[in-house]
């Protein structure tokens, strides 16, 4: 299941954007996801439900965005608290 | 301040990203490319099924190519070498890359395997991948061209069970022809409409490592996605079309 290598590596991601922004903690986590990205949106949330634990999303909700029928899969915004 | 979602909290703010989520990938996979079209390397990504039969391809293919074209191979699997050790047996430069649980290669994976193998004196580098009719499919590892090995016990539905993997395919090579006689029930043209219906391009060999038929259109494509190296083949073998 590569959902949750997906995960995984949208995790890389927020951890970055977290760094960049001194952002303290993850309030919501948006992505989208088309019929053609090869990714079940169940299986991907999932993989972030089980992954978010003890991270600063811990508390994030995930929004799924439905990307029609294409193959975006993306990490789309994310609402961060900052000091 | 909104309790449900922190909305009004001048502490929390939205932030777009609206980056693909395998950016990481993608950037080394364009690494590998760049690498791949400075030594004038081509690169295959050959998916299927677990059983679809793209080592034996990979074998005939040493036979067909091997004397005119020097030929390397990235064999990814979750466990054993048996794969390349194959390969090299039929007289290729072989390299295992063992994934352990993951259910594909990716672009990384790829870039360390080419560290075990003299890939810049190499005509074809062909990337075994994992077998697996789902994974393999979104993962760019910097190939040329990608290839679905589709055998004819697979089931002629398979295309449009598995539209994620035969969209991405520049070429499908329906595999295991040899076995056509004891399978009336399959039809090589409802295959053929099959893909037609996934495929942007399609395109569609009938092979047999077995008993090599087929096996020089198989060449001939691939010496055409060698041929201009700027601009990759995709599909030459025309859609549908039957040795």
């Amino acid at each position: 299941m590569h959902e949750y290598s997906l995960v995984q590596a949208m995790f890389d991601q927020i951890g970055a954007v977290i760094d960049a922004q001194r952002a303290v903690a993850v309030h919501r986590v948006r992505v989208r996801i088309g019929a053609r990205a090869g990714v079940d949106p169940v299986l991907f949330r999932t993989a972030y439900d089980i992954y978010r634990v003890k991270t600063p999303c811990a508390a994030a909700p995930l929004d799924i965005v439905d990307a029609g029928a294409t193959d975006e899969l993306t990490l789309d915004q994310l609402e961060l608290e900052v000091p | 301040m909104c309790e449900s979602c922190g909305c009004g909290d001048p502490k929390v703010m939205p932030f777009e990203i609206h980056e693909r989520i395998l950016a990481g990938n993608d950037r080394v996979a364009r690494h590998n490319r760049e690498h791949f079209r400075d030594h004038d390397v081509v690169s295959v990504n050959l998916m299927g099924s677990p059983g679809a039969g793209k080592t034996a391809i990979l074998e005939a293919t040493a036979r067909a190519l091997g004397s005119k074209a020097r030929l390397g191979v990235l064999a990814g699997d979750l466990a054993t070498e048996n794969d390349a050790t194959r390969i090299r047996a039929a007289g290729i430069l072989a390299e295992s890359i063992t994934t352990g649980s993951a259910c594909h290669l990716d672009a990384e994976m790829v870039h360390r395997g080419l560290h075990q193998l003299p890939w810049r004196t190499l005509d074809y580098l062909f990337i075994e991948n994992v077998g697996n009719l789902v994974c393999p499919a979104i993962y760019d590892l910097g190939q040329d061209v990608n290839v679905v090995a589709l055998s004819v016990t697979e089931g002629e539905d398979k295309p449009l069970k598995y539209p994620t993997m035969f969209h991405k395919a520049d070429l499908v090579l329906v595999t295991k022809a040899d076995l056509l006689p004891h399978l009336p029930e399959v039809s090589l043209h409802v295959i053929q409409q099959n893909l037609t219906l996934v495929m942007p391009r399609p395109a569609m060999l009938v092979v047999s490592a077995k008993t090599g038929l087929g096996m020089d259109y198989w060449i001939r494509w691939l010496e055409g996605v060698g041929r201009p190296r700027s601009a990759p083949c995709t599909g030459s073998a025309g859609a549908g079309q039957l040795p």
